[in-house]
């Protein structure tokens, strides 16, 4: 501690310098929580452990291949299987296509038995008027405060994939635990049928609930074989999967991350070892000098890695200060088109992680340029002016 | 002075090399400093002067011979050894000062005893003696560039003495001072010596300098030419 004083009195030898390299760590180390913190928060939503009993089923072929709905009757028959629901991603816009969030024709007397962890809070009476009400909807909560809509409210939807303009009644409007699942809004099936002639009878997906978790591998094996060599045949897997595999229609999106991660902690290690060796080559005397007096090479190294790590952590906190106003504003601007951006946040794994990050930083920076200084000839050193 | 020596050179030899091409700069060094002795260093620019300095502070290392300096012969320390025996037995001096530019004088000269066990209280007295000695008390909370050379050279002065070591090595003390300045630190040099009995060698090409000393050393070429007693 008692040497505390000569570190923090170096630090701010050259205040613009020190500044600016802070500046830019702080902004690297923004980036890198943000972009791990996309990265979490994708890899959590095709890793929702709510869904570890529930199956989807498509086309073998192509999820935009339609499966008959008489295929239901046959899953529904399985012992193991609780629920079975025919559902069709419906991609209707609300006045604006940035009005963006998902929407689906489902069968509507199984939604809450399927999605039974994200429909967690309804009035009974309001959800039966949706079942009477084949105009009817249901909607989580976040999404009617943010159109402001209130049962009985009439909204219009364009579909982009298919032919049809739906008017729908919100009728019942649902509480989650999470405010992301709050932003869907389900349908009536049989509006998509009757307005639709080649959907007639057809469906994009099952979404199957089956009792035990245990089951489920049994289960997809099952419904996989038992259609093999239909017209139609099938590919179940679990949700999760399902979902990874919408992800990866943006491409490995974990590599391209990871990569501008590791380029970004590259260009921060430049940046911070240049600060660090400038700092020390232009004290070559002054270290000499300290040498000369007594101070022991330890000593020394202690100095100088003391000043560098300083300087990262400094810039990673500030960083992490930045990622999370910055998350904040995805989660109020992005999260109003993309609903699993609703609960972004830079969680505590990101934090240390990035911590860890400029931790490193700082001392691989620092510990050549430090080190090459003791080891220098004193009498060198103090010839150097 | 009570004759014993602190300083014990034998056959010291020291050569630098550029590649292959040895240089030697001091061949065969006997000399004998006494305790409280006084003594200027001189020569011609080349013949070893620095370099014989360097070696007695334990700052470089001979190529050959024998050194015993405050009783330790310096050939068998390792490097943090040394650094450690720096720190308790030699103060330096410098030609431009070298002291912290982002450290207030009483910061430079409490540097050596932040190697030391002393607590803070202990320190600032320390400090304060030794800022007392060079008549600089009014001056402990400026920053270097706040002061003029001659007073940079009194902090260094008091940073050399804080520790109360055996032996000052001052290499061109006075070689950036005007003369009024430089007759000061020479007084204040002698006073040391005279007073608290340190044992000086200096580094001088300035002959009022070294009059100062009770002992002249000349050097040519890397080897002793002659040592003159000053009589004044």
């Amino acid at each position: 501690m008692r040497f505390l004083h000569l570190i923090l009195r170096s630090f701010f030898r050259s205040k613009r310098r020190t500044v600016l390299t802070i500046l830019s760590i702080t902004v690297s180390v923004a980036l890198v929580a943000i972009l791990q913190s996309v990265l979490a928060t994708l890899d959590g939503f095709a890793n929702n452990p709510e869904a570890s009993n529930r199956i989807v089923v498509r086309h073998k072929v192509s999820i935009t291949n339609m499966l008959p709905v008489r295929y239901e009757d046959w899953i529904r028959q399985q012992p193991e299987v609780e629920a079975v629901m025919g559902l069709q991603w419906f991609q209707g816009v609300y006045i604006d296509r940035r009005n963006f969030f998902p929407n689906f024709a489902s069968e509507a007397e199984y939604v809450t038995a399927i999605f039974k962890e994200e429909i967690v809070d309804y009035s009974d009476t309001q959800y039966r008027d949706f079942l009477r009400d084949r105009n009817g909807c249901i909607v989580g909560r976040a999404l009617a405060d943010k159109f402001g809509w209130k049962v009985g409210d009439v909204i219009s939807l364009q579909s982009e994939i298919f032919p049809l303009t739906v008017r729908l009644t919100v009728r019942c409007i649902f509480k989650s635990k999470r405010a992301s699942d709050e932003m869907g809004l389900h349908f009536h099936f049989k509006l998509l049928e009757e307005g639709v002639f080649y959907m007639k009878g057809r469906t994009g997906n099952f979404f199957v609930r089956v009792r035990h978790p245990e089951d489920v591998p049994k289960i997809i094996e099952r419904i996989d074989r038992h259609f093999r060599d239909a017209v139609e045949p099938t590919l179940s897997e679990t949700e999760n999967a399902f979902q990874l595999e919408f992800l990866k229609m943006m491409g490995n999106y974990t590599a391209i991350i990871q990569m501008i991660t590791g380029a970004v902690l590259v260009a921060i290690l430049i940046v911070t070892a240049n600060t660090m060796a400038m700092a020390i080559r232009e004290r070559t005397t002054e270290i000499a000098v300290f040498r000369a007096m007594g101070f022991r090479t330890g000593q020394i190294l202690f100095l100088l890695m003391g000043e560098g790590i300083l300087l990262s952590v400094l810039g990673g906190g500030f960083g992490l200060g930045l990622a999370w106003i910055m998350a904040g504003a995805i989660r109020n601007v992005a999260g109003t088109f993309l609903p699993y951006l609703q609960n972004f946040s830079i969680d505590l794994g990101t934090m240390a992680l990035c911590f860890q990050a400029t931790l490193g930083v700082g001392i691989l920076s620092t510990f050549i340029p430090a080190y090459r200084a003791t080891r220098r000839p004193i009498v060198d050193g103090l010839r150097s002016l | 002075m009570n004759g014993e020596p602190i300083i014990r050179l034998r056959g010291v030899a020291k050569s630098y090399y550029r590649e292959a091409l040895e240089i030697p700069v001091l061949q065969g060094i006997d000399l004998d400093i006494p305790a409280g002795g006084y003594y200027a260093l001189m020569g011609p620019s080349g013949s070893g002067k620095t370099t014989l300095l360097n070696l007695i502070a334990g700052i470089d290392r001979p190529t050959g011979g024998e050194l015993e300096v405050c009783g330790f012969a310096l050939n068998g320390l390792d490097d943090d050894e040394l650094a450690g025996w720096r720190s308790a037995y030699v103060g330096f001096i410098f030609q431009n000062y070298n002291l912290v530019p982002v450290l207030t004088a009483f910061e430079n000269v409490e540097l050596p005893l932040l190697l030391t066990p002393m607590g803070r209280r202990e320190r600032r007295e320390k400090v304060e003696e030794a800022m007392e000695r060079v008549n600089l008390m009014d001056r402990m909370e400026n920053y270097p560039r706040q002061l003029s050379g001659g007073q940079e050279q009194r902090v260094a002065v008091a940073r050399a003495i804080v520790s109360n070591p055996e032996l000052l090595v001052a290499d061109e003390p006075t070689g950036a001072l005007d003369s009024k300045n430089a007759e000061e630190i020479m007084a204040l040099l002698e006073g040391l010596n005279r007073e608290l009995g340190k044992t000086i060698v200096m580094v001088t090409h300035d002959p009022k300098a070294a009059h100062h000393a009770k002992h002249q050393i000349h050097l040519e070429k890397g080897v002793l030419d002659r040592t003159i007693e000053v009589n004044r």
